[in-house]
């Protein structure tokens, strides 16, 4: 019997993914269906905090850690 | 038509069926609807319905179209329905009957006199020429972006209150105790809008207004849709107008939209502003351009801007939405488009299409001898810093799964597809995302009867 | 124009600044880093600072009001320049100057441009050369540069004013009357063995010989009127022909080619600056030979003692008196000749000769840098120097790689005896026949301050106890300014010219350079260097490849330090790679693939088998390699860590794929796209490079990636984003295309982290030594290039290792044992032993 699931498919980058699944790693209450590597379902009510917190951890995994920048000449 | 201009009409598209009914009475109006609201394909049905005395089969519209282009066709059917042009019948379609008789009027030149407006049978002894209404168009028009831009001492005066009514009411502007009227996000959003569609983004605001003034919404679109099919030059009557009508000419007029010597003049002249409204070329250059050119004077990736000829407050605080500026001289100023700039710019509600469109508009001549103006790194990198922040997709719909049969899953897949809802499918898994899923639930229980 | 090169005038105003954090902005204006990487010579350093702290516009941009006219003014700050008037005729000027800094805005499509490109070059920094708007700036240093090619404040304020819109701000003229006033004014003149301190203001002198330390170096003669000074008539270009030029050409025909009237006068257009003048101000034409003239043109001088001059140097460079160095090579009759020219066919570009003019204006030779990008003929430039001077020369590289190819260089271009021309390296310890001769070596070599074999010594007193007329430093940017005060210290040298393609560093000890070595003479622009196919067309491209979820999700769990592997092993990093090799061999390119990363260096190339070279690749197995994807068919790629970086001359290579780089290096990123700009076939009809960096999303690369590429994009270079490749998913064999193969991946990449602590494996080799496999020579740090051994050793079966890659590396199919070599391989080795022996 065919079944149908509401919710709101996303669809996004691998990595974005992988953030996701770590948010819903520690409530286990956003995702509804974990459909390929670019697809998920999540529940619909919880899209704007997905969203929120999405754009913190992003701008937080591509900021460049300062003991990086620090070794930048390699000259001796 | 650009996209934006397209936007303003959504609104319209929420009018109640009685309005649409009472709108079409005019011909003008009737004219209007066909020309700027319908896609392409919907024209062509109303074309084929609209010297027909009798409803034409489904069938023998749907001959029109490419089996493969079925969302298209769903578009055009969906349209004509929403704005109530069509009725259905047992597999026919007929065209709504006022409309069908003024959009006749208004093609053949029948229907009463002044259904185009009347024009002056006197003549003007302080007559006025074209490029007499185009400046005043543009000054007018110009004096509320100044404004806007909080620089109304330059080169023009204050708008009068009407406008500053109005800004405030879209929430194009707001009032700040400690500097006054100030504008806001969605105003600077609206600068960036090429013209036509400021123009026609205040008069749907004027309509929402006059709604609330209890004016009849039906008088005032009847007469902007009628402005739009004035010849540009001519001065008409305005004894064919109904006392609202009149009433708004004194607002149109503050607006740059209608030209009269004087409140008691018995004439006015459409300008540009008004003649273009309906028509899908642009009417003015986007007001910016007229002061300036602006340009992305950087090609490759040098990311500066320049104006060469000579540049305004106005352009600068526009510049200033989503570029860094950096050195302003007399006729010259530079500024960069960095990351940061434009994801402020979008965070404002600006979109990148609009900062590419707004810079190919104002572009240097240099740029201009350039096919595409823009050198495509920038545009790429713009777009690609929008991106950026939309770095999920998100559909609300329905998840379908769990088919009985590959051949029942393929056939609602193809339903699906045909019916425009299909989002996401995958079919090794059986499974699909559809956005409206009552259709859906409808084909499978039909499917599954007729298999019974 | 993301991130600057330092010189701002404001920035030099302050003395050296300590370690100051980039901001995650990086297209902010103010992104600039410092990083201190040795404490510099204090004393020095002050003196320095001091010098340029008398010239800033910081006073003028106090002292001067905005007047704020309108609503939009204040969001230009100190850049609100709307009140500035501009000329009735300014359409037709190309430039804008702003006064509050120095910045100079040229429209490079005005019919004046290329002139005020040229004058620019000459007097000011320039900024970024994009198409349209080209930006400069006049700074200390470039004004510096210009006194020192012998251009005369007026004439400058007078060339600016042509061309620009508005009139020149009365700050520009202080700014410029400020610093020229102070340098360039005396020079170091060595003449008959003698040293002179020589100046045509006689003022000049004398408040020099009031200070008691110049005083005390002073050497008294009999000549010259009751002070002490001399006067005699200034220098002047006169008979001096640099070789290799038209002028030269006509001279050795016996034919007058540069005929003022002639029929050739329309491509006579005036080239350098100092013919822009006359031709622009009309200053020259008259009055230069103008015999009743002479008391501008002559020049006043007092002689110093050689022991003092050091010392003299240093004082006036503490007195804001910067000594300019000139060498009279004509008058120097001490020094024996060396007889060399340069060959026939050696014909040298417009540009090259532009530079020497700048080198040789005035009939001497001026210590300085000249700028050409990689595979523009910086070498051709350095030998025409030398055929010049016509003296004993010391050319210093970075390798001894580069040693080899810069004697080869000589003997193919001039007619140098190979007799005398000698290269000392750890393996070779020569010294050159007579009594002039060139000697190659490298900076590691003359610096390199542990015990020397008795070998070693022996060639450093040779090298210390005598005089030199040029002293060649060929990549001046890599070579820390320590090494250069050493060098310069021991070795006496008449003149010194510094070679280098990015006058970049990511500290700021580059503008240390123009005190130690001399101004900048000459800076090319890449991009009409490209247009006029002396260096090839680039097309850059950054290509996005997306993390895997498995991959994103180890990077999110690891500390800062440890991340950088799982982005640079990102298995669509990698599929990426490999569509780009397979596209670009099957359109019959070469390729090289650069990676900083050790290990991924080796399981990338093993991967796809393909060969590999790094800093543990022995010497022969180099070659060996290098000999192949020059001249094999079937070896189109070629991966190199950052060894490759520099000195290394593949013109073969016509495409360059980045898959793990240093940070944000702007200038490895212009020295990797300098290995494909010499592609020999770049004068083919449309042919381009390319230039590929593969970029993991959402990773730091991104940010490192737009860091690196802001002096080629300064340069006018654009680079495109591709987030897709076309076609990738239908490429056959497509590597790590199952889930299963990219788990195994991931588990050998998290196995290298957990057993390196320091996982940025990068060879701690930098731009040093290709070839140069004797550690004693080269100071390194032996622990990490020792950790790399082993790991590699791992990986090729050894240790018990996750790793599970079965192809057998490429590098081996290489390997011939010795006397099986086949013909080929036999004729090439022959060959080039051939070569080498001239």
């Amino acid at each position: 019997m065919v079944r149908a699931i509401k919710g709101v498919l996303v669809e996004c980058d691998p990595s974005i993914k992988a953030i996701i699944l770590d948010i819903d790693s520690k409530t286990h209450d956003i995702i509804v269906e974990n459909l390929d590597e670019s697809h998920l379902i999540i529940k619909d009510n919880k899209v704007a905090e997905l969203k929120r917190i999405l754009e913190e951890r992003l701008n937080e995994h591509t900021k460049v850690d300062s003991l990086e920048e620090e070794e930048e000449e390699e000259d001796d | 038509m650009n996209s934006q201009a397209m936007k303003s009409f959504e609104h319209l598209e929420g009018l109640s069926e009685a309005i649409f009914k009472r709108l079409y009475q005019q011909p003008a109006t009737a004219l209007a609807v066909f020309r700027r609201m319908l896609p392409n394909l919907a024209k062509t049905f109303v074309m084929a319905m609209l010297f027909n005395p009798d409803p034409v089969p489904v069938s023998s519209l749907e001959a029109f179209v490419r089996p493969d282009q079925n969302r298209l066709k769903e578009e055009a059917f969906g349209k004509l329905r929403q704005l109530y042009i069509v009725t259905e019948r047992q597999g026919t379609f007929a065209l709504d009957a006022t409309f069908k008789v003024e959009l006749r009027k208004a093609l053949t030149g029948g229907g009463s006199p002044g259904s185009f407006g009347l024009p002056c049978d006197t003549e003007d002894k302080n007559r006025v020429d074209i490029s007499f209404l185009d400046r005043y168009a543009a000054e007018q028009w110009e004096s509320i972006l100044h404004f806007m831009v909080g620089n109304e001492t330059q080169s023009s005066q204050r708008p009068s209150e009407g406008v500053v009514r109005l800004l405030l009411h879209g929430k194009l502007m707001e009032q700040n105790r400690a500097s006054g009227t100030v504008i806001t996000q969605l105003g600077f959003s609206f600068l960036l809008q090429e013209v036509n569609s400021q123009v026609w983004t205040l008069l749907l605001l004027y309509l929402d207004m006059a709604e609330q003034l209890r004016m009849d919404p039906v008088d005032i679109l009847h007469f902007l849709f009628l402005l739009g099919s004035l010849e540009l030059g001519q001065d008409y009557d305005m004894k064919s107008l109904t006392p609202t009508q009149k009433g708004m000419l004194e607002d149109l007029r503050d607006y740059g939209i209608v030209y009269q010597r004087k409140s008691s003049s018995r004439r006015f002249y459409p300008t540009r502003l008004a003649t273009g409204l309906t028509s899908e070329i642009r009417s003015l250059r986007s007001p910016a351009a007229t002061l300036a050119n602006a340009t992305p004077g950087n090609d490759e990736n040098g990311f500066l801007i320049i104006e060469t000829n000579y540049h305004s407050p106005l352009q600068i605080a526009v510049l200033n939405l989503f570029a860094r500026l950096i050195s302003r001289f007399p006729n010259l100023v530079t500024a960069r488009i960095t990351r940061e700039s434009i994801r402020q710019a979008i965070g404002k509600g600006i979109t990148a299409e609009q900062i590419i469109d707004y810079m190919t508009a104002n572009a240097h001549p240099q740029l201009r001898k350039n096919s595409p103006v823009l050198p495509p790194t920038v545009v790429d990198q713009i777009r690609l810093w929008q991106i950026e922040g939309e770095r999920m997709k998100v559909t609300s719909g329905y998840l379908f799964k769990e088919f009985a049969t590959n051949a029942e899953f393929n056939a609602v897949c193809k339903y699906a597809d045909d019916i425009g809802v299909l989002v996401w499918i995958d079919k090794n898994k059986g499974m699909l995302f559809v956005s409206k899923h009552e259709q859906i639930a409808d084909y499978i229980r039909k499917r599954a009867q007729s298999n019974r | 124009m993301a991130t600057k090169r330092k010189g701002s005038i404001t920035e030099l105003a302050k003395p050296a600044p300590g370690p100051k954090r980039a901001k995650p902005d990086v297209s902010s204006d103010e992104d600039d880093d410092d990083l201190e990487e040795e404490v510099p010579d204090e004393e020095e350093q002050g003196a320095i600072s001091r010098v340029l702290d008398k010239f800033s516009f910081t006073g003028a941009r106090e002292r001067s009001e905005v007047p704020t006219s309108d609503t939009v003014s204040r969001l230009f700050k100190r850049d609100e320049l709307s009140f500035l008037k501009m000329k009735p005729d300014h359409e037709s000027r190309p430039m804008w100057i702003n006064p509050r800094n120095g910045k100079i805005i040229l429209e490079s499509f005005s019919p004046l441009a290329p002139a005020a490109q040229d004058f620019l070059t000459a007097i000011a920094e320039p900024l970024s050369r994009p198409t349209y708007l080209h930006e400069y700036r006049i700074t200390p240093h470039s004004l510096y540069a210009a006194v020192s090619v012998g251009l005369d404040p007026k004439d400058i304020v007078a060339v600016l004013d042509r061309f620009s819109k508005i009139p020149i701000p009365d700050e520009i003229v202080q700014f410029i009357n400020g610093c020229t006033g102070s340098y360039g004014k005396v020079k170091l003149v060595l003449k008959h063995n003698r040293y002179f301190l020589e100046s045509s203001d006689m003022k000049m002198l004398q408040i020099l010989l009031r200070d008691q330390v110049i005083s005390e170096q002073r050497v008294f003669t009999d000549v010259g009127d009751g002070d002490g000074i001399t006067k005699e008539s200034a220098p002047k270009m006169g008979a001096l022909v640099i070789p290799g030029t038209k002028i030269a050409a006509g001279v050795a025909q016996g034919q007058q080619v540069v005929q003022p009237n002639g029929g050739e006068n329309e491509e006579q257009k005036p080239e350098t600056a100092e013919e822009l003048f006359a031709s622009v101000t009309a200053l020259k034409e008259g009055e230069e030979d103008d015999d009743d003239d002479e008391e501008a043109e002559a020049v006043h001088s007092f002689e110093v003692c050689a022991e003092g001059v050091e010392k003299v140097q240093k004082q006036c460079l503490t007195l804001g008196y910067p000594l300019l160095e000139e060498y009279d090579f004509r008058n120097d009759s001490r020094n024996a000749n060396l007889d060399m020219d340069l060959r026939p066919q050696a014909q040298i570009r417009h540009y090259q000769e532009k530079s020497l003019s700048k080198m040789f204006g005035n009939g001497r030779a001026k210590s300085g840098i000249i700028v050409l990008p990689c595979g523009a003929g910086k070498t051709l430039v350095g030998i025409t120097a030398a055929c010049t001077i016509k003296k004993s020369v010391v050319v210093l590289c970075t390798s001894s790689m580069s040693v080899v190819q810069w004697r080869n260089e000589f003997l193919k271009w001039s007619t140098i005896n190979p007799d005398q021309i000698a290269i000392f390296t750890a393996e070779n310890k020569e010294r050159f026949r007579g009594d002039a001769g060139i000697i190659v070596t490298t900076y590691s070599m003359v610096t390199n301050s542990r015990t020397r074999s008795h070998d070693s010594q022996k060639m450093m007193d040779f090298l210390m106890g005598r005089e030199w007329g040029l002293l060649l430093l060929d990549e001046v940017h890599v070579v820390p300014a320590n090494i250069f005060r050493k060098v310069i210290h021991s070795i006496a040298t008449h003149a010194k010219l510094g070679l280098t393609a990015t006058l970049l560093r990511e500290d700021d000890k580059i503008q240390d350079l123009n005190f130690l070595i001399g101004p900048k003479l000459y800076e090319a622009n890449w991009m009409e260097l490209s247009e006029q196919g002396h260096i090839a067309r680039v097309q850059c491209a950054e290509v996005w490849c997306p993390m895997t979820t498995e991959f994103y999700q180890e990077y999110l769990n690891e500390t800062p330090r440890k991340r950088a592997l799982f982005y640079i092993m990102n298995p669509r990093k990698f599929q990426a790679c490999q569509f780009l090799i397979d596209y670009h061999e099957k359109r019959g390119d070469k390729v090289i693939v650069f990676s900083d990363n050790v290990f991924a260096l080796a399981a990338y190339a093993r991967k796809l088998n393909k060969p590999y070279i790094y800093g543990g690749t022995p010497q022969q197995e180099r070659l060996k390699i290098l000999q192949n994807f020059q001249r094999n068919e079937l070896i189109n790629t070629v991966f190199l860590s950052k060894i490759g970086d520099t000195s290394l001359d593949l013109p073969e290579a016509t495409c360059l794929i980045q898959v793990s780089s240093h940070y944000g290096s702007r200038r490895q990123e212009a020295q990797r796209l300098g290995r494909i700009l010499r592609a020999k076939r770049r004068n083919d009809e449309g042919f381009n490079a390319f230039f590929y960096s593969l970029v993991s999303k959402d990773t730091a690369e991104m940010y490192y990636s737009s860091k690196r590429q802001a002096f080629l994009v300064d340069q006018g270079y654009a680079f495109k984003v591709i987030t897709h490749l076309q076609g990738i998913e239908n490429l056959p064999g497509l590597a790590y295309a199952t889930p299963a193969e990219r788990r195994e991946l991931l588990q050998s990449v998290l196995l290298e982290n957990s057993q390196n602590a320091d996982v940025n494996s990068i060879e701690k080799e930098t731009d040093g030594g290709f070839f140069d496999r004797t550690r004693g020579d080269y100071k390194r740090s032996g622990p990490l290039v020792k950790r790399n051994n082993a790991k590699l050793s791992g990986l090729s079966g050894g240790d018990t290792m996750a790793y599970m890659e079965q192809n057998a590396s490429a590098n081996r199919r290489m390997k011939v044992p010795p006397g099986q070599q086949n013909k080929f391989m036999r004729k090439l080795k022959s060959d080039a032993v051939k070569k080498a022996r001239g």
